[in-house]
């Protein structure tokens, strides 16, 4: 990053090759299916199904669920794409959701959170599967899921106990 | 209109005084002063609540309503609702609304919540920014769309919050995204067809910026092209300088003033050199947007301190003389006493504690900075810089102006902060910001004050101190009377010599609003103000929220206890005697 002050998409992705060749080099995943392709549409497991009848959906599975070290080069990617200007350092909220808090408005299972990054949502979440391919998207999911829960949830008080 | 008996009770208003409100800032002086004097420092204890309405939108209050004729004009935060009450019915019931269609992205590419500082009358129309990049004019009268312009970008990280000034047949309009690295602009488009007629850049060479050699007299950093030498490579052109305050207008000299917000990213030593004109007032000309003067109140910023508020215009007297002065109150802690003419500064004061300058240097019109409080990447976590990113004064809480008492009066913020950059990579549509901080109570422990401030001398006439920051416009009129809310939710009546507190309520949640003074159709002065904390405090303070049960917030750090007293919701009040 000879200049890190204009950044252009293209030097993004070799920030962003440079992560994942870090994440690859110590999980040696397999390649996501299709990569070149675009992921089918996940089902919500949280909707409601009119008539009980739960619809058909897509199946996506993390390569990297559960790995450390993929999360831990999801941090760093989840500073480089600025996820953190809006979700704050650690997930915790700031003019986008908290992703700590276990509460999800398009469901938290790590298919649905990559649809959410993938493809963007409603309210302003940005599609970032164009800038970080298939297998970026799916190193933040493995990042996300591994965040803390803070505290206080769900009861705050200023009673004396 | 109508005068009944009850407005002979008051003190004779001055010729000029319509009772109307017709502008942000109520003039194009930007002062906020209402010549009504019915209510006083006697009766004002009587203040009372005679009408509410609740605008069912939960995002920050900022701005102020407008009052033309017999009609209230509300504009909400985003989805931007433009409500028209109608004040001769009882109940003031809606002659309109006029929903428009607001991009949802737009919200996140707004940095700190969706707000709208305000609607502009004039010629029938009502013209207002929509936070998804676009300016409407609409019929005063019937509510009907006359047109609507696009003149932002959401995916290049531009959102629209500020308000419209309208001089002769020009829309003057600018763009937020401080955050998001854009190449900061002001735009002039026709009253009549919404079409845009110049736009001139706040950075970059002369030509983006119009400015012209033997016309743009800048009174103390000039040359060619200083808007993008004094700029590291191209980092002017994410460099942000966003246009998301006010704008205010001399019709004598015939020019419109207005400041740029922060120079993006937050680590300065991304962008090296003094990055004119961010955190600058810039003087232009309404018809052709030609650049005359500039100046910078914080070059090569630091520490996130736009100078968005609001530049007051008035006729002060300084060392024996009547000067056409420029007041601006600062993020960066200085209060700024400036020559209109020329740009030249003639005073310049702290009104809140500053650490991160010793003073301002008259002769150069630069900061003296305090070496130990520079920031960057290299330089790690900066602590103790005062004021904090927050500013001494939020630029959305603007200041007023009374020529009976020659009083400025403002919020303040008493928050300090550690400040460690970051890196930042600038990706379109995505925050460009690169900092880690955590603020701090001020010296004295209250975390804001409600001031009286003589620009002429750089002094303080009196402070009443308050438990949060102070984040409100303020009001005063010609019967002494100031006005203003706090964060807490309480909407108060002051004495504009003293500061003593005539009248208070609680107003059912924070104030982030400007309070407006008008002449009913009774005859009777009312005061406006919105109810409905928001801005950086949905984000700071997010245990204000309750909206969204799959987004649960942490209080803020440094004030524990602010949902204790209030929660979102916007809603309008109106209080009379």
């Amino acid at each position: 990053m000879s200049d890190p002050w204009a950044i252009r998409p293209s030097h993004l992705l070799a920030v962003f090759g440079c992560l994942t060749l870090v994440a690859c080099a110590r999980s040696t995943p397999a390649p996501a299916p299709g990569a070149s392709q675009a992921p089918p549409a996940v089902a919500y497991e949280a909707h409601v199904a009119a008539g009980g009848i739960a619809p058909a959906g897509g199946a996506l599975e993390n390569p990297h669920a559960g790995d450390a070290a993929v999360a831990k080069a999801g941090e760093q990617l989840f500073a480089a794409m600025n996820c953190d200007g809006c979700h704050n350092p650690g997930g915790t909220g700031w003019v986008g959701p908290s992703l700590s808090d276990r509460r999800w408005r398009y469901g938290g299972a790590d298919a649905e959170v990559f649809s959410s990054i993938y493809y963007g949502r409603p309210k302003g979440m940005p599609a970032f599967g164009g800038v970080l391919g298939i297998d970026g998207v799916w190193t933040l999911v493995t990042y996300i899921r591994s965040l803390p829960l803070p505290s206080d949830v769900p009861t705050e008080s200023w009673e004396q106990p | 209109m109508a005068q009944g008996s009850a407005f002979a009770a008051g003190a004779p208003a001055g010729p000029s005084e319509d009772g109307q409100w017709t502008m942000p800032a109520k003039n194009y002086s930007a002062t906020r002063y209402s010549g009504l004097s019915q209510i006083n420092a006697q009766n004002a204890r009587s203040l009372h609540p005679v009408w509410t309405f609740s605008t069912g939108v939960l995002a920050g209050h900022e701005g102020q309503p407008l009052m033309v004729g017999e009609t209230l004009y509300v504009v909400t935060p985003w989805p931007n609702v433009l409500y028209a009450f109608d004040l001769r019915k009882e109940g003031y019931p809606l002659r309109w609304k006029y929903r428009p269609d607001v991009s949802s992205n737009a919200l996140g590419v707004a940095c700190c919540d969706a707000v709208n500082r305000g609607a502009f009358y004039l010629d029938g129309r009502i013209v207002y920014n929509l936070l998804d990049g676009h300016t409407v004019a609409v019929d005063a009268r019937s509510g009907k769309e006359l047109w609507k312009t696009t003149i932002a970008d959401t995916g290049n990280g531009e959102t629209v919050t500020m308000a419209p000034v309208v001089v002769r047949d020009r829309v003057i309009v600018g763009a937020s995204g401080g955050e998001f690295g854009i190449y900061g602009w002001l735009k002039a488009l026709d009253l009549k067809t919404g079409q845009i007629v110049w736009t001139g850049h706040n950075m970059g060479p002369d030509a983006d910026m119009l400015a012209r050699p033997d016309s743009f007299k800048p009174p103390y950093d000039g040359g060619a092209d200083v808007g993008a030498r004094s700029w590291a490579g191209e980092s002017w052109k994410t460099g942000g300088a966003p246009v998301w305050g006010w704008i205010s207008y001399d019709p004598e000299l015939d020019l419109i003033y207005y400041g740029t917000g922060n120079a993006a990213p937050y680590d300065p030593e991304a962008r090296p050199g003094d990055n004119k004109w961010s955190a600058s007032v810039l003087a232009r000309r309404p018809g052709t947007g030609e650049l005359v003067w500039a100046y910078q109140f914080t070059p090569h910023d630091n520490w996130d301190y736009d100078a968005t508020g609001a530049m007051v215009l008035a006729d002060l007297g300084i060392a024996g003389k009547s000067v056409k002065a420029l007041v601006h109150f600062d993020k960066n802690g200085f209060a700024y006493t400036l020559d209109r003419a020329t740009g030249r500064l003639l005073v310049a004061a702290a009104f809140a504690p500053v650490t991160w300058a010793k003073s301002v240097d008259l002769a150069s019109g630069r900061p003296v900075l305090e070496p130990a409080k520079q920031t960057g990447v290299s330089k790690g976590k900066v602590t103790g810089v005062c004021p904090s990113l927050e500013g001494a004064v939020s630029p959305a809480s603007p200041p007023a102006y009374s020529p009976r008492t020659h009083l400025f009066y403002t919020s303040t913020n008493n928050l300090c902060m550690d400040y460690g950059a970051a890196h930042a990579s600038h990706l379109r549509a995505t925050p460009y910001i690169g900092v880690d901080f955590a603020y701090h109570p001020g010296p004295g422990g209250n975390l804001g004050a409600f001031i009286a401030w003589d620009a002429a001398s750089g002094r303080k006439a009196w402070e009443d101190k308050e438990s949060y920051p102070s984040w409100s416009g303020a009001l005063v009129t010609a019967g002494d009377v100031v006005f203003y809310g706090t964060l807490d939710g309480w909407f108060k009546a002051v004495d504009a010599h003293s500061g003593q507190v005539l009248s208070k309520f609680k107003v059912g949640s924070g104030v982030v609003g400007n309070p407006i003074a008008y002449r009913g159709p009774d005859g009777k002065e009312y005061v406006a103000i919105y109810a409905g904390i928001g801005g950086d405090w949905a984000l700071l303070a997010g245990d204000t929220r309750s909206d969204d049960p799959t987004d649960v917030r942490e209080p803020a750090e440094f004030m524990k206890d602010l949902a204790r007293h209030t929660s979102q919701g916007g809603i309008v009040w109106i209080f009379g005697l």
